[in-house]
């Protein structure tokens, strides 16, 4: 990149890169024809939720994609993690990690659980066992552990983890769509995992998720406390909920469903060309899958090291959003520094130095349907020309 | 998709009833559930627009211009659409409940979740009775539960007509309780004092299928408090105020852009929609007197109703009881429904709650039921379904006889 081109970054007066804001979040959605067509046939058949035929379909389909006995399709994510909470019976305290989005934390809250906050692996980000040790004590019943980004927390150790001290585990897996473990895929490790269809994920129902178990009891509960249809054989449940799937949402599931393959090859060919891009730049690493035998390339996280790229993190934010490439911090603040919970004692007083790190130091850049590579390559070029002319960026900012 | 209908075979001897081995009266199931259908182009016309701006969820278009076309309707402030009513509702009181309190005042004649939406919160329900002529709450009835631990008051409006609204909003007023509305059975009515929608602190409605504005699932709240309509707005979305600043808890309660574009497709019907009702409502009362042991119970048309639900009242002269009517009509495809049976106050509950003793309830509950009505009804249904209850009211002995042996 030449010296005339770069002195054109819009944060020193140029004109943007992007006439558009280029947002993070896959936003895959399916083509107009096919939505039509599918939305033709549910206004035909006249049936619109309570568990219908489209809703069953994608539940089948995705028990045997996800590898699982049972998948029960739900409203969102959060209700999901809360159903899934309330169906483990658990009572008093369960240790997940703060460097998650907030509902993971805000879901134990509603099924009238406490969250104690862990710590995470300042190289994967996820829990480990090492990390949920020092938070363990006789109130915590169970461990609500995240699968991030493209990767996973190695959900076998967390397992043996369990075990060995009779805890119930479940995983926030909102991240982990497609991906596998040692070549098991994500969805039948622990007692339950939630996934998320929302639309911003690499998998799309606009909102939706599910909750997935090898477990038949486990299942019937959560059936019992999503809705009475679809229920199947009544068990006794504390209380219901309504988290029911409609059918636009599992059709535009069954859609994205046809899509998948498609958009995992763009997202790996993203995700190559965002590899090859930071390789040339000091100072932003790219945050490779972790623990996973297959990733589903939905995130791109980068690890900004000040020192050698010559912004901070949130300078680098601004300096890209004035070009509109919407890049984001992720996640901050960490759970435990937001309410309800910043005043309270929610980790035993313990400090949680590397999600204190990663809360100052990650962030996400736009892919998935609104980046094409050519997109990449000039998100490439500017961070270079950015780096490079790093001091006149920073004193830009300063006035 | 035309539905198919058989030629009807007239019931002649008990025999030909489906529950005793005779053909289905309904080709195909008659329920008690709206499934209003708007017109396929309109919904798709609403869809491309969301499609065409890739905004497919999180307060997208389409949801901004449901929730002002709702606030219209109601002639309120504002309107909050949320993933479903349920949740609208779990919010809502979240919202307001007085803290410190540990129950909320709610109808045991009601929606059957109801008591449940109550231990979402960390509450306790305490049932309040009802009137037996409006099958709803009144401001005494609900007086009668209000003390130093009420922290909220959800009044529930029954299926037909609406209940004190005024009297209990000026309890409300009255004693600093924040009263909220369940107005999911009343979106299109009125009372004197106004538009259902603008009472209380805030009223909720169901944008479920089964009910009168479809949306396949969703929720919606209106209120006139503008405090309250932004932290409603802020918790629905997990609390965010812009990106990364957490200030409200909350949980994911968002409607997407599709379920909006249906809603609103049917808000464009809804003035033929409550026509075709009232058409529907007149039928059922004009054919009801065939079986005069069935009260209708008759929508107040003074300010404006949806005529949609249809409940009749079994009374004495009726000779069968509702568990055996039910029976056959479900035998013959017609699902009707018992109303709110059994009331909340009587089934088991694994959370804490306070027990009650309504013995009016209690009658109630036993008297009424809800025939097949909605998008699916149609005039030749409604003679079928009546003829047949007369045929079951002019050979009840034999049935009695045969249900005996």
């Amino acid at each position: 990149m030449n010296a005339t081109r770069s002195r054109q970054l819009a944060i020193l007066g140029g004109a943007p890169a992007f006439e558009q804001p280029v947002p993070v979040g896959q936003l895959y959605f399916p083509s107009w024809e096919k939505y039509e067509a599918q939305f033709r046939d549910i206004f035909a058949r006249q049936y619109y939720t309570n568990q219908g035929p489209l809703a069953q379909e994608l539940e089948r389909r995705l028990a045997t994609f996800l590898g699982v006995r049972h998948v029960i399709c739900v409203a969102n994510a959060t209700i999901g993690l809360i159903m899934a909470a309330e169906s483990l019976g658990l009572k008093g305290k369960v240790i997940t990690p703060s460097f998650t989005f907030i509902a993971t934390a805000q879901s134990l809250e509603w099924a009238n659980l406490q969250p104690v906050f862990c710590d995470v692996d300042l190289g994967t980000h996820c829990v480990t066992p090492q990390t949920i040790m020092p938070q363990l004590n006789e109130d915590v019943s169970a461990i609500l552990a995240v699968n991030l980004w493209n990767g996973s927390c190695g959900p076998e150790a967390l397992q043996d983890f369990a075990a060995a001290h009779n805890l119930k585990l479940f995983f926030d897996s909102a991240h982990s769509f497609g991906c596998a473990a040692n070549g098991v895929p994500i969805g039948g490790f622990g007692d339950v995992e939630v996934f998320s269809f929302h639309a911003t994920k690499v998998f799309s129902a606009a909102e939706g998720g599910c909750l997935t178990t090898n477990n038949d009891e486990i299942a019937k509960k959560l059936r019992n406390i999503r809705s009475s249809y679809g229920a199947g054989p009544p068990v006794p449940v504390i209380k219901t909920s309504n988290g029911r799937m409609s059918e636009a949402q599992a059709a535009i599931a069954l859609m994205s469903l046809e899509d998948f393959p498609a958009i995992l090859d763009r997202n790996r060919r993203l995700f190559s060309l965002y590899r090859e891009c930071f390789a040339q730049i000091q100072g932003l690493r790219l945050i490779e899958p972790a623990n996973v035998s297959k990733t589903n390339h939905q995130y791109i996280v980068v690890d900004v090291e000040t020192d050698a790229f010559g912004l901070t993190r949130d300078e680098l934010l601004q300096a890209l959003k004035a070009e509109n490439i919407i890049a984001r911090r992720y996640f901050y603040p960490g759970a435990h520094r937001c309410p309800p919970w910043d005043g309270r004692n929610s980790s035993n007083g313990t400090v949680l130095p590397n999600t204190e790190t990663l809360c100052e130091r990650i962030m996400q850049f736009p892919t998935g349907a609104s980046v094409s590579e050519n997109d990449v390559l000039r998100i490439g070029e500017l961070l270079q020309a950015i780096s490079k002319w790093a001091p006149d960026v920073r004193k830009a900012l300063e006035r | 998709m035309a539905i198919a209908k058989k030629e009807r075979v007239n019931k002649r001897v008990i025999y030909d009833l489906a529950l005793f081995g005779g053909p289905q009266l309904f080709s195909y199931i008659i329920s008690t559930s709206n499934l209003v259908r708007p017109d396929i182009e309109v919904f798709l016309s609403y869809s491309r627009q969301f499609h065409e701006r890739k905004q497919y969820t999180n307060n997208g278009p389409m949801v901004r211009l449901l929730e002002s076309r709702l606030a219209e309707l109601h002639r309120t402030k504002h309107c909050i659409a949320f993933a479903n009513g349920f949740w609208a509702i779990v919010l809502t009181m979240k919202a307001l409940a007085l803290p410190g309190r540990t129950e909320i005042v709610i109808p045991s004649l009601t929606y059957r979740r109801l008591a449940d939406i109550i231990a979402w919160l960390q509450l306790k329900p305490r049932f309040c009775e009802v009137d037996p002529q409006t099958l709803a709450v009144t401001a005494d009835t609900v007086a009668a539960c209000v003390n130093d631990e009420t922290a909220a008051i959800l009044a529930a409006h029954p299926i037909v007509n609406c209940c004190d609204v005024e009297g209990v909003a000026a309890l409300g007023r009255r004693t600093g309780i924040p009263v909220v509305f369940d107005s999911v059975e009343s979106v299109y009515e009125s009372v004197a004092g106004g538009k259902i929608g603008s009472f209380g602190r805030a009223e909720c409605f169901s944008l479920h299928a089964s009910k009168l504005i479809n949306g396949f699932e969703g929720g919606y709240v209106s209120t006139d408090d503008d405090d309250l309509a932004r932290r409603l707005t802020l918790m629905r979305g997990f609390g965010f105020n812009g990106p990364d600043n957490v200030v409200e808890f909350g949980l994911n309660a968002k409607l997407c852009e599709a379920h909006a574009c249906m809603a609103l497709a049917c808000l464009d019907d809804l003035e033929d929609q409550v026509a075709r009702n009232r058409a529907r409502y007149h039928r059922y009362k004009e054919a009801l007197r065939k079986a005069p042991g069935l009260r209708l119970l008759e929508f107040d048309e003074r300010y404006g109703t949806s005529y949609k639900n249809i409940v009749v009242e079994l009374t004495p002269g009726w000779p069968l009881s509702r568990a055996h009517t039910l029976d056959i009509l479900h035998a013959e495809g017609a699902l009707a429904r018992p109303y709110y049976s059994p009331p909340l106050h009587r089934k088991s509950m694994s959370y804490p709650h306070i027990p009650a003793d309504l013995p009016i309830t209690d009658q109630l509950a036993e008297k009424f039921m809800l025939l097949p009505c909605g998008h699916f009804v149609t005039d030749a249904d409604i003679d079928a379904l009546c003829a047949l209850l007369a045929f079951i009211d002019g050979n009840a002995a034999q049935i009695h006889g045969r249900l005996a042996s």
